[in-house]
């Protein structure tokens, strides 16, 4: 990347980030409208108020919560892309994460948390099996990624379900284990840093993890680059000998498991799995898309307008228990409406130049 | 190819396009059954391991889609919604422009449509010819609803460049949740305890001829086959078409040529919906008779993107695409009456069907191992 081109990148950087805050200001807005009903400037006193109510330390975390299962798909997601696959198939492969989790802790004993934290072993493991053969169809029979992507979608939608009915009788699984929430004593009793750091979901902590380790990676390693040449160059990768399709199987592979890796979190905190209409992933994997597009490419924006989604959908919970009037239908929509927001105002990404083209290496 | 054009999904399209365009109608075909044959035994396979019997599933399969006279009207009945959304999707993947929000917009047009008639019927006489009057004003309104929910993902494509792939499946999970809020608070039927419209008059519906009384009528068929025909028609021989298809195989050339590409996309994006809407009006006046709670409505609207695939996305290829998928999903309901394998396994078959379609190189691959063909690409 030249000079002006990070310039360039830099200040689009700083635009995005006002444009976040905007975005979310715009949302909140519109909320306030439509649910006070009330003149503006009533609705901008009543509205700091009702904001400090809003946005209590119990909300924060539970959006990170939420985040969490976005934030690795994204990464995931984001990782395949740079390198040049576009994969498309998030959704289905968190489907996919979320039910191996589900069957594997089911059949593993579903007596405790550590029975909750091998079946996400195991689902990552499973959905990383899954990628490769979505790899080999995207790399080596250089199958059509918008289309194959689709396909592990429905194939998702449909044989989940089907399995799922098979193992329980029903589209849905019995109550299972979660893995809890960390809670370091003493610290957990600082007022708000407490519950939203030392009060946590580790799959919290360790989607933190997977996101700056993951930042790191690309940006500060030889692997990270060759990552990047993939997508960007991939002639000038296979010219210094580096062999450009097999960066893509690692990454495609890398972007299943990750994608699998969030569906077994959205498991591990809820209580059930639920395989009925969009099944409990519910467009997640779609959002995870739109969080790296959002985020610019960069691990560490994904997370944060993966945080961004998760604190719009937590909203509908907390208008709940203020018992501010507003139908729960209508306000779960309101992610998918930032996601068109967000699209319409940064459309224009930095694709990767070879995204979607089969590499032929002239041999 | 020309790969000057690197605006990413769109140089994507039409590198798809490019492709299937390649291909040679019989290599598709080809293509295609091998697709459908190696899906179905997969599924065979998957049946087997869940401890059921394939041999009894594959039967059931057959006679769940052709076993009776009142099975067969069911396939006829549900091929049609497949066949018109199938077209839809073909309009613009043919003219390279991703559309999955099919689904959204046959919600959109469906509401439009019962919501319309119900509303204009106090005004008109009842009887048939009230009854042709309200089916034109339900058509016409499906038509414009879904188009300018087609329309919409368009323009945010053309002059913002926000991708309509997620525009348009966020726009279906926008559709699917505000029309159901719609259906449960101010349009439900007056003490009903479905989420659910009230019936539409009993003289607006289209008359069962050769089938009995099953949701289907053979003028249904034959006016979706009017459309197909009008649409095959339009993609080749008008200019619009020319210039949206023109676009989608060689944007270039057609930008040079004078073509408006903004516009093509929302014109496109826009034809695209009205057809999906159409295929809702059909839906309602022909099957339902009211509009029901959308998110229990079958995914039409993304089966119809494997059809219009399996298709080649050519509007005449979505007949026999359209039958297939017919036959498929009368048989789910078959086997869910009289047999316990859970029917989802359908949906996951058309899921593998859309795969191997994705991957044509995988089959000529298989052929050429096999020696088959012979021809070496």
């Amino acid at each position: 990347m030249s000079g002006l081109d990070s310039l360039e990148y830099a200040r689009h950087r700083g635009v995005r980030l006002v444009g976040l805050v905007l975005v979310m200001l715009a949302a909140l807005g519109v909320v306030g409208a439509v649910v006070f009903d009330v003149p503006l400037a009533e609705v901008l006193s009543d509205g700091l108020e009702t904001l400090a109510s809003i946005v209590t330390p119990g909300y924060v975390a539970r959006s990170m919560e939420m985040a969490a299962p976005i934030t690795l798909a994204a990464i995931g997601g984001l990782y395949a892309e740079k390198s040049g696959v576009f994969n498309i198939g998030l959704e289905g492969f968190m489907i996919f994460g979320a039910f191996f989790a589900a069957a594997a802790t089911y059949f593993v004993g579903a007596g405790g948390a550590v029975h909750a934290w091998v079946g996400i072993v195991i689902s990552v493991l499973l959905t990383m099996g899954l990628a490769v053969l979505f790899a080999v169809l995207l790399i080596r029979y250089k199958a059509d990624q918008i289309v194959a992507g689709l396909g592990v979608w429905f194939i998702g939608l449909g044989l989940v379900p089907f399995t799922a009915a098979v193992i329980w009788g029903s589209r849905n699984s019995p109550r299972l284990p979660g893995v809890g929430r960390l809670t370091v004593p003493g610290l957990s009793e600082i007022p708000f840093l407490g519950r939203v750091v030392f009060d946590q979901s580790p799959l919290v902590w360790l989607t933190v993890l997977v996101a700056v380790g993951a930042w790191v990676f690309l940006y500060r390693t030889q692997y990270g680059y060759w990552i990047q040449a993939a997508g960007e160059n991939p002639e000038a990768l296979d010219t210094a000998g580096i062999d450009v399709n097999r960066v893509r199987y690692a990454t495609v592979i890398f972007s299943g498991g990750l994608a699998g890796l969030g569906g077994a979190v959205l498991l591990a905190h809820s209580s059930s799995f639920i395989g009925t209409g969009q099944t409990m992933v519910d467009g997640r994997g779609w959002l995870g898309i739109v969080a790296y597009l959002f985020g610019n490419y960069n691990p560490l924006g994904a997370a944060a307008a993966a945080l961004l989604f998760g604190g719009v959908d937590m909203l509908q919970g907390q208008f709940q228990t203020l018992n501010i009037e507003a139908s729960s239908k209508l306000l779960g929509l309101l992610p998918y409406v930032v996601v068109i927001v967000v699209l319409t105002g940064w459309g224009k990404t930095q694709v990767p130049s070879s995204v979607g083209e089969p590499y032929e290496s002239e041999e | 190819m020309s790969s000057a054009d690197q605006s990413g999904p769109r140089s994507m399209a039409d590198r798809v396009a490019g492709r299937l365009l390649q291909a040679t109608v019989l290599e598709r075909l080809g293509i295609a059954l091998a697709s459908v044959t190696t899906a179905i035994l997969i599924g065979l396979v998957i049946v087997a391991a869940a401890g059921y019997n394939p041999i009894l599933f594959l039967n059931n399969l057959i006679v769940g889609a052709l076993g009776s006279e009142r099975i067969l009207a069911r396939t006829l009945r549900l091929s049609t919604f497949f066949i018109l959304t199938g077209v839809a999707v073909a309009i613009a993947f043919r003219a390279g422009v991703f559309n999955i929000g099919v689904q959204g917009q046959f919600v959109v047009g469906g509401l439009f449509c019962t919501v319309s008639i119900l509303w204009t019927a106090p005004f008109l006489p009842t009887g048939t010819v009230g009854g042709i009057g309200l089916m034109l004003i339900g058509t016409v309104a499906a038509a414009v609803g879904g188009g300018l929910y087609g329309a919409l993902p368009g323009v945010l494509k053309a002059y913002a460049d926000a991708n309509e792939i997620i525009t348009t499946i966020m726009l279906n999970f926008i559709a699917i949740g505000v029309v159901s809020w719609l259906l449960t608070n101010p349009l439900r039927a007056e003490g009903s305890t479905n989420v659910q419209t009230e019936r539409l008059p009993d003289y607006v519906g289209l008359p069962p001829i050769v089938f009995g009384d099953s949701g289907f009528s053979v003028i249904g068929l034959v006016l979706t086959l009017a459309l197909v025909a009008v649409v095959a028609i339009a993609m080749t021989r008008t200019g619009i078409g020319y210039d949206m298809v023109t676009s989608g195989y060689q944007a270039g050339a057609a930008v040079y040529s004078g073509v408006d590409a903004k516009r093509t996309i929302v014109a496109t994006m826009t034809f695209s919906g009205a057809v999906a809407g159409l295929a809702s009006a059909v839906y309602v006046i022909m099957f339902q008779g009211r509009f029901i709670e959308p998110a229990s409505i079958h995914t039409y609207g993304y089966d119809a993107i494997a059809v219009s695939l399996l298709a080649a996305n050519n509007p005449l290829g979505v007949l026999p695409a359209g039958l297939l998928f017919g036959g498929l999903n009368s048989s789910s309901s078959y086997i869910q009456t009289y047999s316990d394998v859970p029917v989802q396994l359908i949906d996951g078959i058309v899921g593998i069907v859309i795969v191997f379609v994705a991957a044509p190189e995988l089959f000529r691959m298989a052929a050429k191992r096999a020696g088959l063909g012979g021809d070496d690409r």
